[in-house]
């Protein structure tokens, strides 16, 4: 009997103290009413509730309905969520979501939740980053609840699993994984899991944060998970055996395990006809190397082998460079320094003003500065069409990687000529090589070589070709349809 | 010895990549004046000769290790005892290491001779061992990835030795053929020895392969895939240059022929075939310096870290001290008498030991 009144009183005594707590801020609200036939105190906090939900499924039927015990009023209340509880914890983070307590004294437990959440998201919206002229225009929004939803209405089978957990011992935000059980391997999936899980960190407020402290090696300019804000995509990549992870308030879902050229395949590559957007990855890929090399290419030949260009090229060359001061390295720094302000002052502004910067830089400063004599006007030229070229990946984070690593090889094209762009090559690919996405080669199917999978990589095969999930993901269904269905070969005239 | 993990392994296929890519480098540059002074136009003979013979002994090497419980080293310690063992062991140890250094000496002297005269070789090799150890640090499936990227990336300049020099052929030089005596062709492919070498690195990365029993046709067809490549090339020098005292007098006969490579917008094509080439080079250094490397990890024991320090730090004082002439060419001929020695003399022996042990053990 003792030990019952202790446990009654410590419990007594931990509501007093979340109320103590709560009080101190204004906007938890706590008052008793009393009806024609009961006395009852109700707490919840007017920012995070939904007047709506509270008069009309709440408030109305305590008033207009008789009750007499908090049992009745649990079934008489038209609310999806609503629970019984003596445990204070869970009173405080309900309360903290939004729900509403009822109670019979004022610190009296046993306590009724009754879910009143206020749902404040965006519309569901166009894409902005990943937009396609053709395909779906659906994007995702900052809401996780909205986000699976997005999902699961595109994947209406029973096999798709959704795991939550919590991350973030501040922001307490809600994460799920999502992966397609049966062909998604297991492995993979508690690889993710185990690394979220062991994530240290007081506030998450994106998914980039996830990306970073689950990624393989932190120290690289490379992305190694995906992200992408097209349920279609996200859909797509399930069905290939990969895992999703949602992070509730970022409208980017990441996808992994991923490989490098799949940050070079945009989505639309897919609702395009075959021929067509084998076509468009083959100039995309050429766009890439133009944008790192181009610059590097041009120091390295200007610096030490001029006798690689034809006589007549030869004097185009040396006419735009008569009057140029420096030497090219300082010349090729300078432009491309000039292009990176350009694109950064203009990301940071609105669009409108934007465009100004934009028409600017390019024509005003770029005429200038060859009129001037400081730069040579093939230069301006090349390091234009890098910057173009650049910006033809489909992935963002990755396109900044592209424009990063021409530095590099710019320095090595300065010491070494040729030999040097080479060698900072040999770099870039040892760094490729020991890259891994959740423990899975990120330069597959390159190396390790698997013809099966470059189907999907620099060309896109048709559809009736890609029989086959990525053998990189190790997937529990290899095959994805039957191949004899899938190819029904007839003869002429037949 | 520790059984390898899985996730360090490679798979079958990738042999072709790691035998066809030790054996082709450096060599192909220059090997022609050496062939063609002893058995002349018929060069080409001597090179499908050598090529039948390494098939034999990558098949002697696979019988070799499948008798064994792990690499080379494993297998000499097994048969000869610790000490005998392990001194034979250090032997192909300084093998690997030397050939690994011979191969970035020669590199070096080309880019000297070929494209920056005042080349700082104190830097250039500190670069070149940083990014070695960079590579290293990754196991050896980075390693692997280099092999194949040297052979794969490459492959284009291919044509080039195949579309330009073609053009000014005369199809008459090879005529009449078989003129030497097979004294002379026999002579000829002796001299193709320290080009071809390479593939005896299987010895070292044989427990490192997954499905070992499929990878043995890989490493025949890599090898085929290496002979055929210096037949085209001998045989498009041969119709090539005018005369045999052509050849014999560029030290280097392939990157000579570069020079009538004319593109609309690229003149003088050796300075981008020169710097591709060590995209070729460098697996042929990664792979023999990881033999030297993973050999010294399993005899000593020592952690892989520490050997790949120290073995990189004495690459790099004896790179920067053969410049001569006379000492590369000193370097290269040692080389070629310890590739003679270890590789075409000591294999047999090898194979017949263990073969009269296996014969023992089952009588018994």
């Amino acid at each position: 009997m003792s030990r019952m009144y202790k446990q009654n009183w410590k419990r007594k005594d931990s509501i007093e103290k979340l109320f103590a707590v709560f009080r101190s801020s204004t906007d938890f609200i706590q008052y008793d009413v009393n009806t024609s036939h009961i006395k009852y105190w109700i707490s919840y906090f007017e920012t995070l509730v939904d007047v709506n939900i509270l008069n009309e499924n709440i408030l109305k039927p305590i008033h207009s309905k008789y009750w007499q015990s908090l049992e009745e009023l649990k079934n008489i209340l038209p609310v999806k969520d609503i629970f019984l509880t003596i445990d204070t914890d869970l009173m405080k983070e309900k309360l903290l979501e939004g729900f509403v307590m009822i109670s019979l004294s004022e610190y009296g437990s046993p306590c009724l939740l009754v879910n009143a959440k206020l749902n404040k998201a965006r519309e569901v919206t166009l894409p902005e980053v990943e937009f396609t002229v053709i395909g779906p225009k659906e994007a995702f929004v900052e809401s996780i609840e909205s986000n699976i939803n997005l999902i699961r209405k595109r994947l209406p089978i029973e096999e798709l699993r959704i795991r939550t957990l919590k991350i973030g011992r501040l922001t307490q935000t809600r994460l799920a994984i999502i992966y397609i059980e049966g062909i998604a391997d297991e492995e993979n999936v508690f690889t993710v899991w185990q690394r979220i899980s062991n994530i240290q960190i007081d506030q998450v407020n994106d998914s980039s944060y996830i990306t970073e402290m689950i990624s393989d090696n932190h120290n690289s300019p490379f992305p190694q998970l995906l992200d992408t804000e097209r349920p279609d995509r996200v859909v797509s990549i399930l069905a290939e055996g990969k895992i999703a992870v949602i992070v509730d308030g970022s409208p980017h879902v990441l996808i992994g395990p991923t490989t490098l050229v799949e940050f070079f395949a945009s989505f639309e590559d897919y609702f395009l006809n075959w021929i067509l957007s084998s076509f468009f990855r083959i100039i995309r890929l050429f766009a890439v190397s133009f944008s790192i090399l181009a610059t590097p290419i041009y120091v390295a030949v200007l610096n030490y082998h001029y006798e690689l260009i034809p006589t007549d090229l030869l004097n185009n060359f040396v006419t735009s460079r008569r009057e140029v001061p420096v030497p090219p390295f300082l010349e090729a720094l300078f432009l491309e320094g000039t292009i990176e302000l350009l694109r950064e002052a203009g990301a940071r502004l609105p669009t409108k003003v934007g465009q100004t910067i934009g028409i600017v830089g390019g024509i005003v400063i770029g005429t200038a500065s060859v009129e001037a004599g400081l730069t040579s006007n093939i230069l301006l030229i090349i390091v234009a069409l890098a910057a173009l070229a650049s910006f033809t990946t489909p992935v963002y984070k990755m396109g900044n990687t592209i424009r990063l690593l021409r530095f590099p090889f710019l320095m090595f094209a300065e010491m070494y000529g040729l030999l040097g762009i080479v060698l900072c090559f040999c770099f870039l690919a040892t760094h490729l090589l020991r890259l891994t996405s959740l423990g899975r080669p990120f330069l597959e199917p390159i190396y390790p070589p698997r013809i099966t999978d470059l189907k999907d990589a620099f060309l896109r095969m048709p559809f009736s070709m890609m029989n086959e999930r990525p053998k990189q993901l190790r997937t529990e269904q290899p095959k994805r349809m039957d191949e004899e269905k899938s190819r029904e070969n007839k003869d002429i005239d037949e | 010895m520790a059984q390898i993990a899985e996730r360090h392994k490679v798979s079958a296929p990738l042999v072709f990549y790691l035998v066809h890519s030790t054996q082709f480098g450096i060599g192909v540059l220059g090997f022609q004046k050496n062939v063609v002074k002893y058995a002349g136009h018929d060069s080409w003979i001597s090179v499908i000769l050598i090529g039948l013979i390494v098939h034999l002994y990558i098949w002697m090497i696979y019988q070799i290790l499948k008798r064994s419980s792990g690499s080379l080293m494993t297998l000499q310690h097994d048969l000869f005892g610790k000490w005998v063992g392990n001194g034979l062991n250090i032997v192909w140890i300084i093998y690997f290491f030397l050939g690994s250094c011979a191969i970035l000496i020669g590199y070096i002297e080309i880019l000297k001779v070929w494209m920056f005269e005042d080349l700082n070789i104190w830097i250039y090799t500190a670069i070149f061992m940083g990014l070695l150890y960079y590579i290293f640090n990754g196991g050896f499936r980075v390693v692997t990835g280099f092999a194949f990227f040297g052979v794969v990336l490459p492959l284009w300049i291919f044509l080039t030795f195949l579309i330009f020099p073609t053009r000014f052929a005369d199809l008459q030089h090879l005529l009449p053929i078989m003129d030497h005596s097979p004294q002379e062709i026999f002579m000829g492919t002796m001299q193709m020895v320290i080009t071809v070498i390479g593939f005896e690195t299987l010895f070292l990365y044989y427990p490192f392969v997954k499905n070992i029993d499929k990878s043995q046709k890989w490493a025949h067809i890599g090898n085929l895939f290496t002979t055929c490549s210096y037949i085209i090339i001998m045989i498009v020098s041969i119709v090539y240059y005018s005369a045999e005292e052509e050849i014999l007098r560029n030290k280097w006969a392939t990157l000579a022929m570069w020079k009538i490579v004319e593109l609309p917008f690229v003149e003088r094509f050796e300075y981008i075939g020169i710097a591709s080439w060590s995209l070729v080079i460098l697996p042929n250094i990664c792979v023999m310096l990881w033999s030297a490397k993973r050999g010294i990890t399993e005899i000593f024991g020592i952690t892989e870290k520490k050997v790949i320090i120290s073995v990189l730090v004495v690459m790099f004082f004896i790179v920067n001290v053969i410049v001569d002439k006379e000492d590369i060419q000193l370097l290269n001929k040692i080389i070629n008498m310890y590739a003679l020695g270890i590789v075409f003399c000591y294999i047999p022996v090898l194979y017949l030991i263990t073969f009269v042990r296996d014969l023992w053990k089952r009588r018994t």
